[in-house]
């Protein structure tokens, strides 16, 4: 179980700043994940925390130590990659057992950690077999119990999943979290899939352009994002400007506490401009003549379009200035598509309201 | 620990630096002093231009060049004429044998064009069995001898380079496409030609331009059957071992044409071939078709006529070797006497060439793995750089090399003329890109993560050479050192100028055998060749499994 510390890491290529200024703690033990698009800087991050390029300047530490200056063969840190890159001419023990063959460890020691090695990826009694009769899935759990037999101080998984369909994925996602938790192994995972990475991290780091966004918890990182490029790339949202362009107030119909947001305090002010966020689950819609409650904006707008995708459907609703909005439902019913066409009323509760700033991006 | 790196990084370095000392002392060294010497006069050694007026501004010389492109574009058609609908046909149709097919095809590509030229003539020559034959039945064959003959040989010779290469790109061809061409109401031959083959017009031409530039290259064929029909590497090989004493200057001077020449179509082809990279990662292969009953017949007739055409000449030089003989003249019944022959008279030739290939298979195999490695792994300006100059032996003829190196290793420090080391250093440099370039290409299929892999897991980055690279390396290191080893043991053009007495090879004594007409020691020799040749081919299709990309 070993902390990792990134502090002020840059990498340059050619013209392209891959890590700009980047620090950053991992805590002993922990699920952390490095999220962005790609071009972000997250591969390069894992690559250079490996030792496979470096860093132009910054340290980076693992339990207090240093390890700039350490060759990637001798940083004892295992790493699981996109391609597998299972050795194909070697079996799956081989494989499993080339790290401790590098370090000396005793035949009989070998055989035992090879099997409880296997044990835990589940892949018992396929000790023989060679990499090319193994499915991707299976190749993988090779991968990962390669990279876990040597007990290395950090695991660095870099985009472990993406190459498996999506069932395995999820069972593959599952099992990684579950053999982390028990081995507690501290562990850096790389992904651009964002669902993935709120179901399987401790803590995750929102990258872009080589600069950290956000790092915090699945849950904070949903729910109270930094800033509105975290906000649309983690999940879905609805954004729109405030306050409404051509929509008369009137049409706006909020019965309270419309003095609590910041929209009227900043109506016209060009630097405080606002975009506000809603996500799609979070807004309800109701018939058109339904009773308006407190703190909830409410809104008037036609249902344009449906999208159903079996456990839930996306209902594309036009307000009157032009704007779409979207809303999540659960459980659609059986008559769903015969609501297109009709004016439904939106509510928008204020406590699932985020408002950004409209140059900056920040989240108020 | 930081010790530790440099070492290994050095390691790198001096395999770089060794393989610019190799190619600058083999390779470019050669080539500049032919150069120089083109520009120098025979008699005084002062600058001149008067090689190239006498070349340009004779007729007699100017003939070589206009012939030498003639054969060599004709030779280009031929090749494509052959290749391109065999190409189509295996990988389009249901066509039985088709392993077999590409098998005759490589054979036909890996044996010695000399022996195609000695064949004909037995066939075709103003007694071959093949035109008296048909003579007998009232039909009149031209004799094999002349440009006619020199283009049936090439054509026949080289039509695999186009078979093999259009072949491979009209089996990865996203098909969506031509389905989107017939449903916009194209017929089946003009979506070939309007949208199949410029999307593989790549391939294609890469191919046609391997014909052509082998066809300008080639000495033996229009040696042995150009009669008096002059091309620029006979032209070369005559001025410079004219026995008349040889004129060096004129000789480099057709040396320099005959690169000018070969640079100005790779130009050319490379100028077509700009920007028009199809490749597509789309997975949709093309299927293959059922023939109908009645266009099977001669779809399969026509497939199988090319490769038996292009199999031909062998199997007539392993009937010949067989034949009774008495002297140089064969006789009814079958006998072991040109066997016998060459053993008690040739021995030498026999074992020279063993000899010399291995040695130099040995040298190309260590070096141009490492070689391979540094160019796919460590890319850098240097890397690169060294990557171009080993495209150079592709199209610098072997008559030409051979005489840059009588030119360059004749007089002190260094003597080499007349010793096996030049015809072994001459073969290590033409070929060593095949090993090069075979350990860059397997490399290509090796994940780098895979040695990423390795060390991580804590493997030194030698030891991660040794244990996982280099095992994984092996179908390719094998492949390219079993090609070498063909190319290294059929090589004519240059040991013709190198050889001494003592150090005749067997494509050599092949050469002056039929030369002298002594056709029974010339086929027991070529079946030599033939067979180290075709265990060759079979080692590399069978142990490692590579596609056919490795033969070209």
């Amino acid at each position: 179980m070993s902390t990792v510390q990134l502090n002020n890491l840059n990498k340059k290529y050619s013209d392209v700043e891959a890590l700009k200024q980047f620090s950053l703690e991992i805590q002993s033990g922990e699920l952390f994940t490095l999220l962005g698009p790609s071009g972000c800087g997250k591969t390069t991050l894992l690559r250079t925390i490996a030792g496979f390029n470096r860093q132009d300047s910054g340290t980076i530490n693992i339990d207090g130590i240093g390890i700039d200056n350490l060759p990637a063969f001798r940083r004892d840190i295992g790493m699981v990659f996109q391609d597998y890159a299972i050795f194909p001419h070697m079996s799956v023990e081989d494989n499993i057992a080339f790290g401790l063959r590098n370090r000396n460890v005793s035949r009989q020691e070998i055989k035992s950690r090879v099997a409880d090695a296997l044990e835990t990826v589940q892949l018992s009694g396929l000790e023989k077999r060679m990499p090319n009769e193994l499915s991707g899935g299976q190749q993988q759990r090779v991968g990962l119990a390669r990279a876990l037999v040597i007990q290395p101080k950090i695991l660095l998984m870099d985009e472990p999943l993406s190459n498996l369909d999506a069932k395995l994925r999820i069972e593959l996602r599952e099992d990684i979290r579950k053999i982390q938790k028990k081995l507690g192994t501290t562990t850096i995972y790389v992904t651009h899939d964002q669902e993935e990475a709120l179901v399987i991290s401790d803590r995750l780091c929102i990258m872009r352009s080589g600069q950290m966004v956000q790092v915090g918890t699945p849950w904070e990182i949903y729910k109270k994002p930094a800033d509105h490029f975290v906000a649309s790339f983690v999940g879905n949202m609805n954004f729109f400007p405030w306050p409404f362009a051509g929509l008369d107030f009137h049409d706006l119909k909020v019965p309270t506490v419309i003095e609590d947001l910041p929209a009227k305090t900043n109506v016209g002010n060009e630097s405080e401009k606002l975009i506000v966020g809603i996500r799609p689950e979070d807004v309800l819609i109701s018939n058109s003549t339904a009773k308006l409650k407190s703190q909830v904006i409410h809104l008037k707008g036609t249902i344009k379009n449906i999208s159903f995708s079996g456990r839930e459907a996306q209902i594309h609703v036009k307000l009157i200035d032009g704007n779409q909005l979207v809303a999540h439902i659960t459980r659609p019913g059986e008559r769903l598509l015969d609501e297109i066409g009709k004016t439904v009323q939106l509510e928008l509760p204020h406590k699932s309201i985020m408002f950004f700033n409209n140059k900056s991006g920040l989240r108020r | 620990m930081k010790h530790l790196i440099y070492s290994l990084n050095n390691i790198w370095t001096i395999v770089i630096f060794l393989a610019f000392v190799i190619v600058g002392l083999l390779l470019i060294f050669p080539l500049y002093n032919i150069f120089v010497a083109s520009f120098l006069d025979n008699e005084t050694g002062v600058f001149t231009l008067q090689n190239y007026t006498n070349i340009l501004g004779r007729r007699y010389y100017r003939t070589a060049i206009y012939n030498s492109v003639i054969v060599g574009l004709s030779s280009m058609v031929g090749a494509l004429i052959i290749g391109i609908p065999l190409a189509f046909f295996t990988t389009r149709f249901n066509i039985k044998g088709k392993s077999l097919i590409s098998t005759l095809a490589i054979l036909a590509l890996v044996s010695p064009p000399f022996i195609g030229a000695y064949a004909w003539i037995t066939m075709l020559g103003s007694n071959g069995w093949l035109r008296l034959g048909l003579e007998s039945m009232g039909i009149f064959m031209p004799t094999i001898y002349g440009p006619l003959g020199i283009i049936l040989v090439f054509s026949l010779k080289f039509y695999p380079f186009v078979f093999l290469l259009t072949a491979g790109a009209i089996r990865t061809i996203n098909v969506s496409l031509e389905e989107a061409a017939e449903s916009l109401g194209c017929r089946p031959f003009s979506k070939f030609m309007r949208v199949t083959l410029p999307i593989i017009f790549p391939a294609v031409s890469t191919g046609a331009l391997l014909a052509f530039v082998l066809s300008l290259a080639d000495f033996g064929t229009p040696s042995i059957i150009g009669r008096n029909f002059r091309v620029l590497s006979t032209l070369a090989y005559n001025l410079f071992t004219s026995e008349l004493g040889g004129n060096p200057g004129l000789a480099s001077t057709v040396s320099i044409l005959l690169i000018l020449v070969s640079l100005i179509f790779v130009y050319i082809q490379r100028r077509l071939i700009r920007k028009k990279d199809y490749g597509s990662d789309m997975l949709r292969r093309p299927e293959v078709k059922q023939l109908s009953r009645v266009s099977s017949i001669p779809v399969h007739a026509l497939c199988y006529l090319i490769v038996f055409l292009s199999s031909l000449p062998s199997l007539v030089v392993i009937y010949n070797s067989f034949r009774k003989t008495s002297g140089p003249v064969f006789k009814s019944g079958f006998g072991l006497d040109s066997y016998r022959r060459i053993i008690n008279d040739v021995p030498d030739a026999i074992f020279n060439s063993f000899v010399f290939s291995i040695s130099a298979v040995l040298m190309i195999v260590a070096l141009g793995t490492l070689i391979g490695y540094t160019v796919a792994r460590k890319p850098s300006i240097l890397t690169g750089f060294l990557d171009s100059l080993l495209m150079i032996p592709y199209i610098v003829p072997g008559v030409v090399l051979g005489l840059g190196f009588i030119v360059s290793f004749n007089s002190k420090p260094v003597v080499l003329v007349g010793t096996a080391t030049i015809i072994i250093l001459v073969i290590f440099v033409r070929r060593l890109p095949y090993s090069v370039r075979s350990s860059v290409s397997i490399l290509k299929q090796i994940s780098l993560g895979i040695e990423e892999a390795a060390i991580s897991l804590g493997a030194s980055p030698a030891k991660t050479f040794l244990k996982v690279t280099l095992p994984l390396m092996m179908p390719g290191v094998f492949a390219g050192a079993m090609m070498a080893f063909i190319t290294a043991i059929n090589e004519l053009s240059s040991s013709i100028i190198l050889y001494v007495g003592g150090t005749v090879t067997m494509p050599v004594r092949i050469y002056l055998s039929v030369l002298d007409g002594e056709f029974g020691t010339a086929a027991a020799l070529s079946s030599i060749l033939l067979a180290a040749t075709g265990v060759a081919v079979f080692a590399i299709i069978h142990i490692t499994e590579s596609d056919e990309g490795v033969f070209l």
